[in-house]
């Protein structure tokens, strides 16, 4: 493919929390516009690996390229512009908690545009009402539901319209009816704004209905195991560990180890 | 940093301190014109309880217990905010999106603090100073008026402008310190737990060692 296609590079990145390591010899190209899914069981660094390309956590080694730049050898005033075409939603949601709902959502706009608090206000309402969430604009995050929560953090990371997008389980914590409407929305994000989105999931239909690409980081030998789109890999991967995960199954023999998350 | 964190903050390090300052303040300039009428008679200087009174609250005392207080309720609970916004991921969901912790979560608590001290160590040093004349009324022979006048007297101004120096100091410190342990806690409960008794300990310790040194300072100046 052409250069220009691909929007962000992870190059042989390890990732580790002083001397544990969670893992290595990552590397991935994330084209634009398309959607990439990060799989694997929990635990084992699919959140460790969006910080480190948030900003949140610098690699141990490797490098990862937004747009061709060296994200981590930028300086920090850089690196905070870089951080400006990115939205991202966290696992916990990682609502403000002194401020509404609305406010949450309105503060970035308040930061980076120079539009009028009106419009402000507005623009707010349409964000919420993306994510089904406009009747709780004036409610403090302590007063909403976990679900709540992860749709509001959503909308604030699509307030200032990012053409990169992060999202940590978007659906956990969703009810079926939503969870379809999120994927749609997704849908909607990429297709309507042009946004690239990386996503963290363990909700295999809306990652069959939706992603195009993807890696599978294994917590055992701490590497990625195999990429590609979530349905190539549930049709043809011949690794033991992919193919349970893809067809939830519990019954192929995987390690100790798995088989102990899996029954916790 | 927005005006309504602001705001709150300043509510809490100030005016909601007030009873607790008030109650502790009064308590110990009850307490000093207690011990000092009971030795200051056997010299038949009673009157000089004044003095006592004034100056070691305007001076040291009222500066040194409001601090301690503040130390122990707001800096504790700074720390412990930080830390839990740090364990939430709030402080790293600030950081993605590019807006300054230092303007958004530690410029009001700082701020709030550093303004209010100074005003809490005022009431805080009348209410002492009222602490003692209650006592003193009831321990011995002296007016109103008289035991005022001798108060006026007996502590210079400068003594208070010393004591509202040390209290924005204090202030500062103790703020500075709790947003600091904070920010550097861990991410678990037990992790906020720490932060808010490690921010308490250091802020008291801390404002002991650096009235230590103003002491210093202001012997080697001659305040
Ligand atoms: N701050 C930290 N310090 C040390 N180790 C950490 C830290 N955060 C995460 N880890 C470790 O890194 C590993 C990966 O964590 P991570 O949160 O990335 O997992 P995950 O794949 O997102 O899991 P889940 O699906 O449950 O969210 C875990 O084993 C965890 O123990
Ligand atoms: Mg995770």
């Amino acid at each position: 493919m052409p250069q220009s296609d691909t929007l962000i590079s992870v190059r042989d990145v390890e990732l580790s929390f002083g001397p544990k390591i969670i893992q290595q010899n990552v590397s991935f190209d994330l084209k634009r516009g398309s959607i990439f899914a990060v799989m694997g069981g929990s635990g084992c660094g699919k959140s460790t690996l969006l910080k480190s390309m948030i900003g949140l956590l610098p690699p141990t080694t490797g490098q990862i390229l937004v747009g061709g730049e060296d994200y981590w050898a930028q300086n920090e005033h850089r690196r905070t512009q870089i951080n400006h075409r990115f939205g991202v939603l966290f696992q916990s949601g990682a609502l403000w908690s002194s401020m509404t709902v609305g406010e949450n959502v309105a503060l970035p706009l308040e930061m980076f545009t120079t539009q009028p608090p009106d419009v402000v206000r507005k623009l707010v309402e349409v964000k919420l009402g993306l994510v089904g969430m406009e009747q709780a604009i004036d409610l403090y995050p302590s007063e909403i539901s976990g679900g709540m929560r992860k749709r509001a953090g959503l909308a604030r990371a699509i307030a200032l319209d990012p053409d990169i997008l992060f999202f940590d389980e978007p659906s956990a914590g969703l009810d079926p009816i939503t969870s379809a409407r999120l994927d749609d929305l997704i849908l909607t994000l990429r297709d309507g704004l042009g946004a690239t989105i990386v996503i963290v999931s363990h909700e295999l239909p809306s990652l069959f209905a939706i992603a195009d690409d993807g890696i599978f980081l294994d917590a055992r030998t701490h590497r990625p195991i195999a990429h590609g789109s979530p349905r190539t890999l549930r049709d043809n991967s011949s690794i033991p560990e992919v193919m349970a995960f893809m067809n939830r199954s519990s019954t192929i023999p995987t390690t100790d180890e798995t088989k102990a998350d899996r029954h916790v | 940093m927005r005006t309504k964190d602001l705001i709150t903050d300043l509510w809490n390090a100030g005016p909601n301190a007030l009873l607790i300052v008030g109650v502790v303040n009064f308590l110990i300039g009850a307490i000093l014109a207690f011990v000092g009428l009971v030795e200051l008679r056997r010299f038949a200087a009673e009157i000089y309880v004044t003095n006592l009174v004034g100056i070691a609250c305007a001076r040291e005392i009222s500066a040194i217990m409001t601090a301690i207080i503040m130390a122990g309720r707001t800096g504790g609970a700074y720390a412990a905010r930080i830390s839990t916004m740090l364990g939430n991921e709030e402080i790293d969901a600030l950081k993605v999106f590019g807006i300054p912790i230092s303007g958004y979560i530690l410029l009001p608590a700082i701020l709030s603090l550093s303004l209010m001290m100074p005003l809490l160590y005022l009431y805080g040093t009348l209410i002492g100073i009222f602490g003692g004349f209650v006592v003193s009324m009831s321990m011995m022979d002296v007016s109103p008026m008289g035991y005022w006048m001798s108060t006026v007297n007996g502590v210079e101004l400068r003594e208070f402008a010393f004591g509202f120096v040390k209290a924005f100091f204090f202030g500062s410190f103790i703020a500075l310190a709790a947003c600091r342990v904070g920010l550097m806690a861990g991410r678990s409960a037990a992790d906020v737990g720490i932060a808010a008794t490690r921010a308490v300990v250091i802020g008291i310790v801390g404002i002991i060692a650096m009235d230590a040194v103003f002491a210093v300072m202001a012997n080697a100046l001659g305040i």
